[in-house]
């Protein structure tokens, strides 16, 4: 009976010991008669709600103070801060918002090249952070869970929506006529990169064709050189790789299959497929490019190992450094002649209304607005005068620090006549056609995958995408 | 012992605190994810009701057949790479007349102890196109340059082989545990018999170390099952879903298409081929056992 009693003593203690561990801080003492441990229960339970309500107010008007008393308030912001082409805006918002808003700190967490994933995991735990770069799918998707806040009367009262540009009206606005995010980047493109120098050193005109094309890549294959860098990895390269050919054939490009306003069977995305086939197997693309990332591939490029690339406007700025006067963009070739000249009037890429959006559930959720507009503005500004960049989404009446780059200037000369764009993989609308798209690209640009398979696959895909 | 493991109530407070954490943390997520595998959810939303259709979809999907392929080639590649390496160099390092038998203990363990981030850019390194092996290749003069981690049918089986070289080493010192607590007496009256050494081993070792074994393939082949993180680093599942597992399958639907019903059913599938390779694990190994204590007991019958 003894050692029955010490086993059970001992058990006990070491079920205490341990829920005392994992438990809180807090005590709690075991009460034999029933009526005093109810009447404790019930003071506990006034204790513990005078106490939240009080700390509630306590942590209201402390935010309060601390915008008007001087004491630092942290705004998290979760947004790219990889290249120059993120780091110059960011640091420039940054020491603007210090001058603008004084008591304001911003905690940076550097964004994740992974569409999304890492942000809608925070938004699953309930750890999102206060401003946050949002692209289509994820104001999609977090406008469905009321976890991005609408941001229409901000827009209004900061005169944001005054300094849009024309053409980037529509960005601001979701298809369900709300503002989620504030866009910083107006219409873009991408961009067929050449290096000049490789081109005239290999007797080399810039290819109008494919077969012109074919003929580049036998050249340079047999220089030794790579004639088109592609940095698979990133899923939106390929699916920009396969773009530049489809709005050759049709127009809409990737954005209409999208939109399901065309179908992969369209006879123009079953040419681009087939096309970009017998490009792949001629060798335009490295044959490690779908485990390429950017950075590999952009210092092939700018190394001159590799005589194309294709990136967004936003890359001028880096390649013109790096290579001055040798280095150009090309209107993307086409199969013949006619169409070439035909399709100089589409770009794949275009705008999408992406940018700074805000956590409704934020401690400080109306200054984070506030912050996250003044930070748009800022980001504009940067791009425009460190980043020779024009293409931003509001007027900032602000000038380059130096001239244009004549890249940034033909690119310019051209846009009054874009009749097109379609959409980078950041604004496409559905995530299942945006995930199957990377994908089935990758598979086209390793050369393992045939072009009917790409079809067969993405037919599927494109089924699957109302369910 | 026999007092303390007949009150019921000690029984019951020294199990209950694992037995909860087991059922907060494990058993019910488990359920849950079965659960939602009947959903249409995108994660943050209130979840509707779909019954059996991700399911159908599921086995109707390409990639499900590809990630099970990748599974069970991953699966086997580790366990028989680990487990043959791992007892060859644990009877290697047993033998006390070995010269620099501590040195390799600690050098076929380090590999274990490093991040898997790390073995990854490491392997990456070495896989890459312009990477140290076909580096190798190309300065000897041969004209075998290889996609290693490109190729759509090769990369499974040179990510698997990354994941048993960091792993090997765990496996190695199960399996010098195991043999440590094999007596000297059973080696030295083998010697006595004229049993030469890898006879010895065959004879001895390698069957005393049953028990271990069947924990080795029991971490191997489930490792195999959910493999997912050197898919992720090193190929990001590429090119175009060619090394998928069920777990990638889970974490792309989720986490890049926002649907994680279909997410969770590829997730459910992944869980029940874990309980099955378990289940004949045991199965196999129970067998055996009990058919050595039914000889066991035969023979005392005899004598």
């Amino acid at each position: 009976m003894k050692k029955k009693l010490v086993s059970t003593m001992m058990s006990l203690t070491m079920v205490a010991g341990l829920l005392a561990g994992c438990g809180s801080s807090t005590t709690t003492d075991v009460a034999t008669d029933s009526t005093t441990e109810v009447a404790e229960e019930v003071a506990e339970e006034k204790v513990e709600e005078a106490a939240e309500e009080t700390t509630e107010e306590a942590t209201e008007e402390k935010a309060e103070e601390t915008t008007d008393s001087g004491d630092k308030v942290t705004i998290s912001i979760y947004t790219q801060y990889a290249d120059d082409d993120t780091k110059v805006p960011y640091d420039y918002a940054v020491e603007q918002l210090a001058e603008a808003y004084p008591n304001v700190e911003l905690n940076l967490i550097v964004q994740a090249q992974d569409d999304g994933q890492t942000l809608k995991t925070l938004a699953a735990t309930g750890q999102l952070p206060d401003i946050f770069q949002a692209s289509t799918d994820v104001i999609n998707t977090f406008r469905e869970s009321n976890q991005i806040m609408v941001l229409n009367d901000v827009a209004e009262s900061t005169g944001f929506l005054d300094k849009l540009y024309d053409a980037n009206k529509d960005l601001a606005y979701s298809d369900d006529g709300n503002i989620y995010a504030f866009p910083f980047s107006g219409q873009e493109y991408v961009l067929w990169y050449y290096n000049k120098q490789l081109f005239e050193d290999n007797g080399l005109e810039v290819p109008k064709t494919y077969d012109d094309l074919k003929n580049c890549i036998d050249t340079f294959t047999a220089a030794g050189i790579t004639p088109l860098a592609l940095f698979g990895q990133e899923g939106w390269n390929t699916a920009a790789a396969y773009d530049v050919i489809a709005t050759r054939y049709a127009e809409g490009g990737i954005k209409d299959l999208d939109l399901q306003k065309a179908n992969i069977t369209d006879q123009g995305y079953v040419d681009a497929a087939k096309t970009m086939e017998e490009l792949v197997a001629a060798g335009l693309y490295q044959k490690d490019a779908t485990t390429t990332n950017y950075d590999q591939a952009s210092e092939m490029f700018l190394s001159g190992n590799a005589a194309m690339f294709i990136n967004g406007q936003w890359y001028i700025e880096d390649a013109t450094k790096a290579l001055g006067d040798n280095v150009d963009w090309m209107f993307y070739p086409a199969a013949d002649e006619a169409s070439y000249e035909a399709g100089k009037s589409v770009f794949s890429g275009g705008g999408s209304s992406s940018g700074f959006a805000v956590n409704p559930d934020s401690e400080n959720a109306e200054l984070a607005a506030e912050v996250a507009e003044f930070i748009t503005e800022k980001y504009c500004e940067a791009k425009v005068m460190y980043r020779h960049n024009p293409l931003v989404a509001i007027n900032t009446g602000k000038e380059p620090e130096s001239e244009y780059p004549a890249m940034m200037k033909k690119l310019s000369d051209t846009l009054p006549s874009v009749t097109g764009t379609t959409k980078f993989t950041w604004g496409l609308t559905n995530s299942t056609f945006n995930d199957g798209i990377q994908s089935e690209t990758q598979g086209l640009v390793s050369g393992q995958f045939t072009a009917d398979e790409f079809i067969s696959d993405m037919t599927d895909i494109m089924e699957d995408m109302n369910d | 012992m026999k007092k303390y493991m007949g009150n019921k109530l000690a029984i019951l407070l020294f199990v209950a605190p694992a037995l909860a954490i087991f059922i907060l943390f494990d058993f019910i997520p488990i359920v849950q994810v079965f659960g939602y595998s009947f959903t249409n959810w995108n994660g943050l939303t209130m979840p509707d009701f779909t019954g059996l259709k991700n399911y159908i979809k599921l086995f109707g999907d390409k990639v499900f057949v590809t990630s099970n392929r990748n599974q069970l080639i991953f699966a086997i590649i580790i366990t028989v790479y680990q487990m043959f390496f791992a007892t060859i160099f644990a009877i290697t390092i047993s033998d006390k007349k070995m010269k620099g038998r501590k040195f390799l203990r600690v050098a076929y363990f380090i590999p274990v102890i490093l991040s898997v981030t790390v073995v990854c850019q490491l392997w990456g390194s070495i896989l890459d196109g312009n990477g140290l092996l076909n580096k190798f290749f190309e300065v000897s003069g041969s004209d075998f340059k290889q996609n290693w981690l490109g190729d759509r049918y090769k990369a499974i089986y040179v990510i698997s082989f990354v994941n048993a070289w960091q792993w090997m080493g765990y496996q190695f010192a199960l399996i010098v545990a195991g043999i440590k607590s094999i007596p000297s007496d059973y080696y030295e009256a083998a010697v006595i018999d004229g049993c030469s050494n890898v006879k010895a081993h065959m004879k001895i070792t390698i069957p005393l170390l049953a028990e271990t074994y069947k924990f080795c393939l029991i971490i191997s082949l489930t490792g195999g099952i959910k493999a997912f993180t050197e898919m992720n680093i090193l190929t990001g599942g590429g090119p175009n879903k060619s090394t998928f597992t069920l777990t990638y399958m889970m974490y792309n639907a989720a986490f890049k298409k926002s649907d994680y019903g279909y997410g969770l059913a590829a997730a459910s599938i992944m869980v029940l081929e874990c309980m099955m390779v378990m289940l004949l694990i045991n199965f196999i190994f129970r067998d055996k056992d009990q058919g050595k204590e039914e000889e066991k007991s035969r023979r005392k019958r005899n004598a």
